[in-house]
């Protein structure tokens, strides 16, 4: 099994930059680039096994300076290559309502939710089913201090 | 910089087993031939480094600690600094280095790892600590890579329905997996050390 594993010890580049871009054109006409999805949440990560769309099991490991990225080239062969795909980021849209920002503020902090701010309402990463993130509010969603945006 | 060694962090609640976990891993890798060091993160103290050092299973060098001075999961996912700092210099002073294994300080269900500290990471409970434990739904248990259910053979004395535990367990992970343990004894470590091979330094028993 070892054996049959691809090695990847660095990122090559960006699929975008040009000579990579046309190397993988025409590795894709042939049905030769390989994807490795990886969700958002774990992109911070050197060190793992993946298996690409084409059944390619990766043995993963990059020096610690790296970080993974959407259109990250890991391998770039005559005729084949890999390259990494990152998963949709889903968010949870939410309102407070008039004075009620500080203490959503500060439950999505004490959660260690990871979170972002826009046009007033607070976007919270789903890392885990979104049903675990509603429970959390429920109390506020049902008394109208949270509403859900959006879903 | 090269990537040096892999690194798998160790969490879980006080007294739930880690650093039992920890001496019943070392020799176990020690005898797949893999080359390791040990992290261990204390509050005030570096008594569970000592410990180790104590038990004579590594080097001493080999055994550095981080005193975190505040909540334990601050210096391993917040600012996890003063460990990375601390694993790089074990890279440093062992080139050959292919595992260090990191310790956190006990702590609660919330705690969990920065990916940008370790390649992967365990979550140490125990069935003393109730069976309602992964129905609570902690972070640590939800997320971790694997969790290790420790000290099994004590379900009957406290109480614990450990089928029930363990299916509860499963439920809240969505089929991650998990591997009871009796780390006195050692039932269960080798399954432990066989998933750190498998998922970080790519080996198979």
């Amino acid at each position: 099994m070892t054996s049959q594993l691809c090695h990847i010890e660095r990122i090559i580049g960006d699929r975008a930059e040009p000579g990579l871009a046309h190397r993988l054109h025409h590795l894709a006409h042939e049905g030769r680039v390989e994807t490795v999805t990886v969700a958002v949440a774990d992109l911070p990560r050197r060190r793992f096994r993946a298996v690409t769309d084409q059944g390619t099991e990766c043995a993963i490991a990059l020096p610690r300076d790296t970080r993974l990225f959407d259109g990250a080239v890991l391998l770039l062969e005559d005729d084949r290559a890999i390259v990494v795909k990152v998963g949709e980021q889903e968010w949870l849209k939410l309102r407070p309502a008039e004075g009620f920002a500080l203490e959503l503020g500060y439950l999505a902090g004490n959660l260690h939710w990871r979170v972002r701010f826009a046009d007033g309402h607070l976007l919270v990463a789903v890392d885990v089913p979104r049903e675990r993130y509603l429970a959390r509010i429920e109390e506020h969603l049902a008394a109208g201090r949270v509403t859900l945006v959006d879903g | 910089m090269s990537k040096g060694a892999a690194r798998v962090g160790i969490g879980g609640p006080v007294g739930s087993g880690k650093t039992a976990l920890l001496e019943a891993l070392i020799p176990r890798l020690k005898a797949r031939g893999v080359d390791l060091a040990v992290i261990t993160n204390d509050l005030v103290t570096h008594e569970d480094a000592e410990r180790l050092r104590r038990a004579n299973l590594l080097d001493p060098s080999r055994v550095l600690a981080v005193e975190a001075g505040a909540c334990p999961h601050t210096v391993i996912r917040e600012d996890p600094t003063l460990n990375m700092e601390a694993a790089d210099s074990l890279d440093r002073a062992f080139p050959g280095l292919q595992l260090i294994l990191i310790e956190s300080g006990g702590d609660n269900l919330a705690s969990t790892f920065s990916l940008d500290l370790v390649d992967y990471w365990l979550f140490v409970i125990d069935v003393a600590g109730g069976d309602d434990i992964p129905r609570k739904r902690g972070p640590g248990i939800l997320q971790c890579d694997l969790l290790v259910i420790n000290k099994v053979d004590l379900h009957e004395h406290v109480g614990v329905d450990l089928p029930r535990m363990l299916e509860e367990a499963k439920a809240v992970r969505a089929g991650r997996p998990i591997v009871c343990t009796n780390c006195r004894k050692g039932d269960g470590v080798d399954q432990v050390a066989d998933a750190i091979c498998h998922a970080v330094l790519f080996q198979d028993a």
